[in-house]
Protein backbone atom coordinates (compact mmCIF):
# COMPACT_ATOMS: atom_id res chain seq x y z
CA UNK A 1 0.00 0.00 0.00
CA UNK A 2 1.15 3.18 -1.05
CA UNK A 3 0.62 7.01 0.03
CA UNK A 4 1.43 10.29 -1.75
CA UNK A 5 3.53 12.34 -0.12
CA UNK A 6 3.43 16.06 -1.50
CA UNK A 7 5.27 19.14 -0.60
CA UNK A 8 3.52 21.83 -2.60
CA UNK A 9 1.18 21.73 -5.69
CA UNK A 10 2.57 19.34 -8.47
CA UNK A 11 5.33 17.74 -6.43
CA UNK A 12 4.27 14.96 -5.20
CA UNK A 13 5.75 11.25 -4.87
CA UNK A 14 4.55 7.91 -3.96
CA UNK A 15 6.46 6.51 -0.72
CA UNK A 16 5.84 3.21 0.68
CA UNK A 17 4.06 3.13 4.45
CA UNK A 18 7.69 2.11 6.20
CA UNK A 19 8.62 5.59 4.90
CA UNK A 20 6.38 8.22 5.96
CA UNK A 21 6.71 10.40 7.89
CA UNK A 22 4.77 10.81 11.26
CA UNK A 23 4.41 14.70 10.45
CA UNK A 24 2.12 13.08 7.71
CA UNK A 25 -0.36 11.99 10.25
CA UNK A 26 -4.29 12.88 10.16
CA UNK A 27 -4.74 14.82 13.13
CA UNK A 28 -7.77 16.65 15.08
CA UNK A 29 -5.59 18.32 18.51
CA UNK A 30 -7.85 17.65 21.67
CA UNK A 31 -7.66 21.40 22.08
CA UNK A 32 -9.56 22.09 18.66
CA UNK A 33 -11.99 19.46 19.11
CA UNK A 34 -13.00 21.07 22.53
CA UNK A 35 -13.50 24.61 20.84
CA UNK A 36 -15.73 23.10 18.61
CA UNK A 37 -18.16 21.34 20.50
CA UNK A 38 -18.39 24.51 22.60
CA UNK A 39 -19.08 26.21 19.48
CA UNK A 40 -21.81 23.57 18.30
CA UNK A 41 -23.29 23.43 22.18
CA UNK A 42 -23.60 27.50 21.98
CA UNK A 43 -24.60 28.04 18.46
CA UNK A 44 -27.38 25.55 18.44
CA UNK A 45 -28.69 26.23 22.11
CA UNK A 46 -32.62 25.48 21.60
CA UNK A 47 -31.33 21.56 20.62
CA UNK A 48 -28.45 21.63 23.47
CA UNK A 49 -31.43 23.11 25.92
CA UNK A 50 -33.30 20.27 25.13
CA UNK A 51 -30.94 18.06 25.84
CA UNK A 52 -29.31 19.56 29.09
CA UNK A 53 -33.04 19.58 30.22
CA UNK A 54 -33.40 16.09 30.69
CA UNK A 55 -29.80 15.66 32.24
CA UNK A 56 -30.87 18.31 34.67
CA UNK A 57 -33.91 16.83 35.84
CA UNK A 58 -33.12 13.04 36.46
CA UNK A 59 -30.25 14.33 38.17
CA UNK A 60 -31.86 16.96 40.32
CA UNK A 61 -33.80 13.53 41.33
CA UNK A 62 -31.49 12.01 41.83
CA UNK A 63 -29.69 14.86 44.40
CA UNK A 64 -33.44 15.64 46.01
CA UNK A 65 -32.92 11.73 46.84
CA UNK A 66 -29.33 11.57 48.04
CA UNK A 67 -30.53 14.90 49.85
CA UNK A 68 -33.57 13.59 51.90
CA UNK A 69 -32.08 10.38 52.71
CA UNK A 70 -29.14 12.44 54.45
CA UNK A 71 -31.53 15.15 56.19
CA UNK A 72 -33.61 12.03 57.66
CA UNK A 73 -30.42 10.50 58.72
CA UNK A 74 -29.49 13.58 60.46
CA UNK A 75 -32.91 14.29 61.66
CA UNK A 76 -33.00 10.97 63.50
CA UNK A 77 -29.77 11.85 65.38
CA UNK A 78 -31.05 14.54 66.37
CA UNK A 79 -34.53 13.54 67.83
CA UNK A 80 -34.53 9.99 68.29
CA UNK A 81 -37.57 9.74 65.90
CA UNK A 82 -37.33 7.49 62.50
CA UNK A 83 -38.65 8.48 59.33
CA UNK A 84 -37.92 5.81 56.80
CA UNK A 85 -37.31 6.24 53.11
CA UNK A 86 -39.39 4.66 50.84
CA UNK A 87 -37.73 2.07 48.96
CA UNK A 88 -39.47 1.90 45.95
CA UNK A 89 -37.75 6.05 46.20
CA UNK A 90 -34.92 4.40 44.58
CA UNK A 91 -36.23 2.54 41.65
CA UNK A 92 -37.93 5.60 40.81
CA UNK A 93 -34.58 7.27 40.57
CA UNK A 94 -33.22 4.75 39.01
CA UNK A 95 -35.65 4.99 36.02
CA UNK A 96 -35.77 8.67 36.10
CA UNK A 97 -31.77 8.47 35.18
CA UNK A 98 -32.27 5.52 32.68
CA UNK A 99 -35.15 7.89 30.37
CA UNK A 100 -32.77 10.54 31.22
CA UNK A 101 -30.54 8.76 28.97
CA UNK A 102 -32.69 7.57 26.69
CA UNK A 103 -33.83 11.09 25.97
CA UNK A 104 -30.61 12.10 25.75
CA UNK A 105 -29.62 9.73 22.84
CA UNK A 106 -33.10 10.34 20.94
CA UNK A 107 -31.69 14.34 21.11
CA UNK A 108 -28.15 13.69 20.15
CA UNK A 109 -29.64 11.33 17.10
CA UNK A 110 -31.76 13.56 15.87
CA UNK A 111 -28.38 16.11 16.00
CA UNK A 112 -26.49 13.53 14.39
CA UNK A 113 -29.35 13.69 11.30
CA UNK A 114 -29.04 17.45 11.67
CA UNK A 115 -25.76 17.48 10.92
CA UNK A 116 -25.71 15.18 8.64
CA UNK A 117 -24.17 17.01 5.64
CA UNK A 118 -21.67 18.97 7.85
CA UNK A 119 -20.38 14.89 8.83
CA UNK A 120 -19.96 14.53 5.55
CA UNK A 121 -18.28 17.76 4.55
CA UNK A 122 -15.53 17.30 7.45
CA UNK A 123 -15.16 13.84 5.93
CA UNK A 124 -14.31 15.53 2.73
CA UNK A 125 -11.83 18.26 4.66
CA UNK A 126 -9.58 14.52 5.80
CA UNK A 127 -11.91 13.86 9.23
CA UNK A 128 -11.37 10.47 10.64
CA UNK A 129 -14.16 8.42 12.03
CA UNK A 130 -12.50 8.65 15.64
CA UNK A 131 -12.30 12.42 14.82
CA UNK A 132 -16.79 12.68 14.51
CA UNK A 133 -17.05 10.05 17.39
CA UNK A 134 -14.68 12.79 19.34
CA UNK A 135 -16.69 15.64 18.28
CA UNK A 136 -19.83 14.20 19.65
CA UNK A 137 -18.23 12.32 22.99
CA UNK A 138 -17.13 15.73 23.50
CA UNK A 139 -20.02 17.75 23.24
CA UNK A 140 -22.11 14.93 25.36
CA UNK A 141 -19.43 15.13 28.33
CA UNK A 142 -20.11 18.95 28.16
CA UNK A 143 -23.75 18.40 28.24
CA UNK A 144 -23.64 15.89 31.42
CA UNK A 145 -21.21 18.10 33.26
CA UNK A 146 -23.08 21.23 32.79
CA UNK A 147 -26.30 19.20 33.37
CA UNK A 148 -24.84 17.82 36.39
CA UNK A 149 -23.87 21.04 37.77
CA UNK A 150 -27.52 22.93 37.18
CA UNK A 151 -29.15 19.39 38.01
CA UNK A 152 -27.55 19.08 41.22
CA UNK A 153 -28.65 22.87 42.42
CA UNK A 154 -32.12 22.48 41.25
CA UNK A 155 -32.49 18.93 43.60
CA UNK A 156 -30.59 20.54 46.36
CA UNK A 157 -32.85 23.92 46.01
CA UNK A 158 -35.87 21.81 46.28
CA UNK A 159 -34.94 19.21 49.04
CA UNK A 160 -33.86 22.21 51.60
CA UNK A 161 -37.36 24.14 50.92
CA UNK A 162 -39.54 21.32 51.10
CA UNK A 163 -37.71 19.60 53.44
CA UNK A 164 -36.82 22.69 55.24
CA UNK A 165 -40.36 23.80 55.84
CA UNK A 166 -41.53 20.39 57.41
CA UNK A 167 -38.73 19.70 59.28
CA UNK A 168 -37.16 23.09 59.92
CA UNK A 169 -33.82 24.29 58.52
CA UNK A 170 -31.34 24.04 61.42
CA UNK A 171 -31.96 20.19 60.44
CA UNK A 172 -31.00 21.03 57.04
CA UNK A 173 -28.09 22.44 57.98
CA UNK A 174 -26.58 20.17 60.16
CA UNK A 175 -25.96 18.35 57.41
CA UNK A 176 -22.09 17.37 57.01
CA UNK A 177 -20.73 19.50 54.54
CA UNK A 178 -18.37 16.62 53.27
CA UNK A 179 -21.87 15.12 52.65
CA UNK A 180 -23.35 17.14 50.30
CA UNK A 181 -19.95 17.61 48.55
CA UNK A 182 -19.69 14.13 48.29
CA UNK A 183 -23.35 14.24 46.50
CA UNK A 184 -22.16 17.10 44.42
CA UNK A 185 -19.24 15.18 42.71
CA UNK A 186 -21.74 11.93 42.55
CA UNK A 187 -24.36 13.65 40.30
CA UNK A 188 -21.82 15.19 38.16
CA UNK A 189 -20.12 12.20 37.72
CA UNK A 190 -23.41 10.24 36.66
CA UNK A 191 -24.57 13.04 34.94
CA UNK A 192 -21.09 12.86 32.84
CA UNK A 193 -21.09 9.06 32.71
CA UNK A 194 -24.88 8.67 31.54
CA UNK A 195 -24.68 11.38 29.11
CA UNK A 196 -21.46 9.75 27.13
CA UNK A 197 -22.80 6.27 27.54
CA UNK A 198 -26.38 7.30 25.75
CA UNK A 199 -24.07 9.38 23.28
CA UNK A 200 -22.00 6.06 22.02
CA UNK A 201 -24.72 5.01 19.65
CA UNK A 202 -25.56 8.48 18.10
CA UNK A 203 -22.07 9.56 17.93
CA UNK A 204 -21.19 5.65 16.35
CA UNK A 205 -23.97 6.53 13.21
CA UNK A 206 -22.32 9.80 12.41
CA UNK A 207 -18.82 8.29 12.44
CA UNK A 208 -19.60 5.79 10.31
CA UNK A 209 -21.32 7.77 7.50
CA UNK A 210 -20.87 7.24 4.29
CA UNK A 211 -19.27 10.69 3.15
CA UNK A 212 -21.32 10.70 -0.23
CA UNK A 213 -24.17 9.93 1.12
CA UNK A 214 -23.82 12.11 3.93
CA UNK A 215 -23.22 15.15 1.32
CA UNK A 216 -26.55 14.56 -0.72
CA UNK A 217 -28.51 14.71 2.64
CA UNK A 218 -31.02 17.03 2.72
CA UNK A 219 -33.08 17.67 6.17
CA UNK B 1 8.64 9.70 -10.07
CA UNK B 2 6.26 11.87 -12.26
CA UNK B 3 2.93 10.98 -13.31
CA UNK B 4 1.29 12.54 -16.73
CA UNK B 5 -1.98 12.20 -15.51
CA UNK B 6 -3.06 13.81 -12.26
CA UNK B 7 -6.14 11.87 -12.84
CA UNK B 8 -7.04 8.69 -14.72
CA UNK B 9 -10.63 6.92 -14.86
CA UNK B 10 -10.31 3.06 -16.24
CA UNK B 11 -13.43 1.38 -17.28
CA UNK B 12 -14.84 3.07 -13.92
CA UNK B 13 -18.61 2.21 -13.00
CA UNK B 14 -21.42 2.33 -10.45
CA UNK B 15 -24.10 0.45 -10.40
CA UNK B 16 -26.97 1.25 -7.61
CA UNK B 17 -29.81 -1.49 -7.61
CA UNK B 18 -33.14 0.38 -7.05
CA UNK B 19 -36.27 -1.94 -6.63
CA UNK B 20 -34.56 -4.92 -8.18
CA UNK B 21 -33.25 -3.23 -10.83
CA UNK B 22 -30.11 -1.76 -11.77
CA UNK B 23 -28.99 2.30 -12.14
CA UNK B 24 -25.78 2.67 -13.91
CA UNK B 25 -25.25 6.05 -12.83
CA UNK B 26 -21.82 5.66 -14.55
CA UNK B 27 -20.85 3.21 -17.26
CA UNK B 28 -17.23 2.53 -18.25
CA UNK B 29 -15.49 5.89 -17.91
CA UNK B 30 -12.32 6.85 -19.00
CA UNK B 31 -10.80 10.36 -18.73
CA UNK B 32 -7.13 11.13 -18.38
CA UNK B 33 -6.47 14.79 -16.77
CA UNK B 34 -3.55 16.37 -17.41
CA UNK B 35 -1.67 18.47 -14.84
CA UNK B 36 -2.89 21.92 -14.77
CA UNK B 37 -5.71 21.47 -16.59
CA UNK B 38 -8.72 23.10 -16.47
CA UNK B 39 -11.37 20.76 -17.11
CA UNK B 40 -15.84 20.96 -17.45
CA UNK B 41 -17.54 18.18 -17.05
CA UNK B 42 -21.08 18.57 -18.85
CA UNK B 43 -24.01 16.68 -19.05
CA UNK B 44 -27.91 16.77 -18.33
CA UNK B 45 -28.69 16.37 -14.36
CA UNK B 46 -28.92 12.46 -13.91
CA UNK B 47 -25.81 12.21 -16.30
CA UNK B 48 -23.60 10.76 -13.41
CA UNK B 49 -21.63 13.73 -13.31
CA UNK B 50 -21.42 13.85 -9.01
CA UNK B 51 -21.24 10.18 -8.99
CA UNK B 52 -17.87 10.50 -11.29
CA UNK B 53 -17.06 13.32 -8.79
CA UNK B 54 -17.77 11.28 -5.74
CA UNK B 55 -15.66 8.58 -6.93
CA UNK B 56 -12.69 10.46 -8.20
CA UNK B 57 -12.57 12.24 -5.18
CA UNK B 58 -12.39 9.06 -2.94
CA UNK B 59 -15.82 9.58 -1.57
CA UNK B 60 -17.77 6.64 -2.98
CA UNK B 61 -16.10 3.17 -4.31
CA UNK B 62 -16.65 2.36 -7.98
CA UNK B 63 -18.38 -1.14 -8.40
CA UNK B 64 -16.02 -1.64 -11.34
CA UNK B 65 -13.04 0.01 -12.46
CA UNK B 66 -10.37 2.14 -11.33
CA UNK B 67 -9.24 5.43 -10.25
CA UNK B 68 -6.06 6.84 -10.35
CA UNK B 69 -4.58 9.90 -8.98
CA UNK B 70 -1.04 11.15 -9.48
CA UNK B 71 -0.77 7.70 -10.77
CA UNK B 72 -2.37 5.84 -7.11
CA UNK B 73 -4.83 3.16 -7.23
CA UNK B 74 -7.13 4.91 -4.98
CA UNK B 75 -9.03 1.44 -4.17
CA UNK B 76 -6.00 0.25 -2.83
CA UNK B 77 -5.35 2.96 0.00
CA UNK B 78 -6.29 2.13 3.36
CA UNK B 79 -9.21 4.44 5.49
CA UNK B 80 -6.23 6.82 7.09
CA UNK B 81 -4.56 7.11 3.47
CA UNK B 82 -8.01 7.96 2.09
CA UNK B 83 -8.98 10.53 4.37
CA UNK B 84 -4.90 12.02 3.96
CA UNK B 85 -5.60 11.93 0.12
CA UNK B 86 -9.00 13.91 0.97
CA UNK B 87 -7.39 16.60 3.02
CA UNK B 88 -3.98 16.90 1.25
CA UNK B 89 -4.74 15.83 -2.27
CA UNK B 90 -8.00 17.17 -2.99
CA UNK B 91 -9.51 20.28 -2.89
CA UNK B 92 -13.81 20.01 -3.11
CA UNK B 93 -16.36 22.96 -3.98
CA UNK B 94 -19.52 22.35 -3.65
CA UNK B 95 -23.00 23.83 -5.36
CA UNK B 96 -24.56 24.72 -1.80
CA UNK B 97 -21.07 25.26 -0.23
CA UNK B 98 -21.36 23.09 2.70
CA UNK B 99 -19.09 25.37 5.18
CA UNK B 100 -19.51 24.77 8.78
CA UNK B 101 -21.83 26.43 9.95
CA UNK B 102 -20.67 26.60 13.84
CA UNK B 103 -17.54 28.12 12.50
CA UNK B 104 -16.29 31.43 11.64
CA UNK B 105 -15.28 31.97 7.61
CA UNK B 106 -11.37 32.05 8.87
CA UNK B 107 -11.96 28.94 11.20
CA UNK B 108 -13.73 27.09 8.23
CA UNK B 109 -10.39 27.81 6.36
CA UNK B 110 -8.16 26.76 9.12
CA UNK B 111 -9.95 23.59 9.59
CA UNK B 112 -8.44 20.78 7.09
CA UNK B 113 -5.02 22.59 8.00
CA UNK B 114 -5.83 21.35 11.54
CA UNK B 115 -6.15 17.62 10.02
CA UNK B 116 -3.03 18.18 7.84
CA UNK B 117 -1.23 18.55 11.30
CA UNK B 118 -0.44 22.48 10.28
CA UNK B 119 0.50 24.50 13.76
CA UNK B 120 -1.69 27.23 14.65
CA UNK B 121 0.28 30.01 14.10
CA UNK B 122 0.94 28.96 10.73
CA UNK B 123 -2.78 28.20 9.92
CA UNK B 124 -3.85 31.26 10.92
CA UNK B 125 -1.56 33.06 8.66
CA UNK B 126 -2.26 31.15 6.09
CA UNK B 127 -5.95 30.92 6.39
CA UNK B 128 -5.86 34.81 6.18
CA UNK B 129 -4.27 35.21 3.29
CA UNK B 130 -6.53 32.78 1.31
CA UNK B 131 -9.32 34.72 2.18
CA UNK B 132 -7.57 37.85 1.57
CA UNK B 133 -6.58 36.16 -2.07
CA UNK B 134 -10.65 35.16 -2.85
CA UNK B 135 -11.16 39.01 -1.70
CA UNK B 136 -12.30 38.54 2.09
CA UNK B 137 -9.84 39.99 3.89
CA UNK B 138 -12.61 42.00 5.73
CA UNK B 139 -14.65 38.68 6.72
CA UNK B 140 -12.89 36.64 8.31
CA UNK B 141 -14.70 36.74 12.00
CA UNK B 142 -18.33 36.32 10.22
CA UNK B 143 -20.15 33.54 10.20
CA UNK B 144 -21.42 31.58 6.88
CA UNK B 145 -24.77 32.55 8.09
CA UNK B 146 -23.55 36.69 7.71
CA UNK B 147 -22.43 35.94 4.40
CA UNK B 148 -24.03 36.21 1.03
CA UNK B 149 -24.11 33.30 -1.19
CA UNK B 150 -21.28 34.21 -3.40
CA UNK B 151 -19.16 35.02 -0.29
CA UNK B 152 -19.48 31.83 1.47
CA UNK B 153 -18.59 30.00 -2.02
CA UNK B 154 -15.58 32.34 -1.56
CA UNK B 155 -14.89 30.87 1.60
CA UNK B 156 -15.14 27.41 -0.04
CA UNK B 157 -12.78 28.32 -1.92
CA UNK B 158 -10.42 29.76 0.17
CA UNK B 159 -10.82 26.35 2.41
CA UNK B 160 -10.77 24.24 -0.86
CA UNK B 161 -6.89 25.65 -1.72
CA UNK B 162 -5.95 25.08 2.39
CA UNK B 163 -4.09 22.32 2.30
CA UNK B 164 -2.07 23.60 -1.52
CA UNK B 165 -4.03 20.17 -3.31
CA UNK B 166 -3.06 19.55 -6.79
CA UNK B 167 -6.62 18.98 -7.89
CA UNK B 168 -10.00 20.98 -7.09
CA UNK B 169 -13.00 19.16 -7.89
CA UNK B 170 -16.04 21.69 -7.55
CA UNK B 171 -19.54 20.28 -8.70
CA UNK B 172 -21.86 22.79 -10.16
CA UNK B 173 -19.87 25.61 -8.04
CA UNK B 174 -22.59 28.65 -9.79
CA UNK B 175 -24.85 26.22 -9.55
CA UNK B 176 -26.79 28.80 -6.17
CA UNK B 177 -25.24 31.84 -7.55
CA UNK B 178 -26.50 34.41 -9.35
CA UNK B 179 -24.56 35.91 -13.04
CA UNK B 180 -22.44 38.15 -12.07
CA UNK B 181 -21.72 36.27 -8.59
CA UNK B 182 -21.00 33.44 -10.90
CA UNK B 183 -19.06 35.04 -13.30
CA UNK B 184 -16.78 36.36 -10.39
CA UNK B 185 -16.65 32.87 -8.82
CA UNK B 186 -15.61 31.35 -12.83
CA UNK B 187 -12.78 34.13 -13.00
CA UNK B 188 -11.35 33.70 -9.37
CA UNK B 189 -10.99 29.48 -10.34
CA UNK B 190 -9.54 30.31 -13.59
CA UNK B 191 -6.92 32.43 -11.89
CA UNK B 192 -5.95 29.92 -9.23
CA UNK B 193 -5.53 27.41 -12.01
CA UNK B 194 -3.22 30.02 -14.09
CA UNK B 195 -1.32 31.36 -11.15
CA UNK B 196 -0.96 28.13 -8.91
CA UNK B 197 -1.56 25.15 -11.92
CA UNK B 198 -3.91 23.50 -9.50
CA UNK B 199 -5.43 21.47 -12.03
CA UNK B 200 -9.46 22.01 -11.52
CA UNK B 201 -12.07 19.74 -12.75
CA UNK B 202 -15.35 21.50 -12.50
CA UNK B 203 -19.43 19.49 -13.16
CA UNK B 204 -21.37 22.68 -15.15
CA UNK B 205 -24.61 24.06 -16.47
CA UNK B 206 -22.77 26.98 -16.89
CA UNK B 207 -22.11 28.15 -20.04
CA UNK B 208 -19.87 31.34 -19.11
CA UNK B 209 -17.71 28.11 -16.80
CA UNK B 210 -17.36 26.05 -19.87
CA UNK B 211 -15.71 29.20 -21.61
CA UNK B 212 -12.39 29.19 -19.93
CA UNK B 213 -11.75 25.21 -20.05
CA UNK B 214 -8.97 23.69 -21.90
CA UNK B 215 -10.94 20.75 -22.04
CA UNK B 216 -14.77 19.53 -21.59
CA UNK B 217 -16.30 15.91 -21.64
CA UNK B 218 -19.51 15.33 -22.15
CA UNK B 219 -21.18 12.78 -19.90
CA UNK B 220 -24.76 10.90 -21.16
CA UNK B 221 -26.43 8.69 -19.49
CA UNK B 222 -23.29 7.65 -17.43
CA UNK B 223 -20.98 7.18 -20.43
CA UNK B 224 -18.51 9.51 -21.86
CA UNK B 225 -20.48 11.26 -24.84
CA UNK B 226 -17.72 13.45 -26.41
CA UNK B 227 -13.99 14.88 -25.39
CA UNK B 228 -13.60 18.43 -27.16
CA UNK B 229 -12.42 22.09 -26.60
CA UNK B 230 -15.17 25.20 -26.03
CA UNK B 231 -15.39 25.41 -29.87
CA UNK B 232 -16.26 21.96 -30.34
CA UNK B 233 -19.21 22.95 -27.39
CA UNK B 234 -20.47 25.64 -29.23
CA UNK B 235 -20.22 23.59 -32.37
CA UNK B 236 -22.47 21.01 -30.73
CA UNK B 237 -24.95 23.58 -29.60
CA UNK B 238 -25.71 24.87 -33.23
CA UNK B 239 -25.87 21.31 -34.40
CA UNK B 240 -28.42 20.35 -31.76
Amino acid sequence: MFVILDAHVGGSEVVPPHERKTAEKIHLPFIEAFHISIENIRIRFTRSLITLSSVVLGIAFLVFLLTTANVLQVYSELTGTDIPLQSNQYWLVGISLLVCAVSITNSMLIAVYERYKEIGTMKCLGALNSHILMLFLIESALIGLIGGVLGFVLGELIAIISHGMRLGFDVIFSVPMLQVLLNFVLSVFMAITISIIATIYPAYRAANANPAEALRFEI
Amino acid sequence: MKYDYVIETEDLAKYYYVGGTVVKALDGVNVKIVRGEYVSIVGPSGSGKTTLFNMIGGLEKPSKGRVYIDGVDIARLDAYELAWLRCRKIGYIFQTFNLIPVLTALENVALPMIFAGVPREERIKRAKRLLELVGLGDRLHHKPGELSAGQQQRVAIARALANNPAIILADEPTGNLDLHTGREIIGLLKKLNQERGVTIMAATHDIKMIDVSDKIIWIRDGKVEKIGTSKDFKAKIVEE
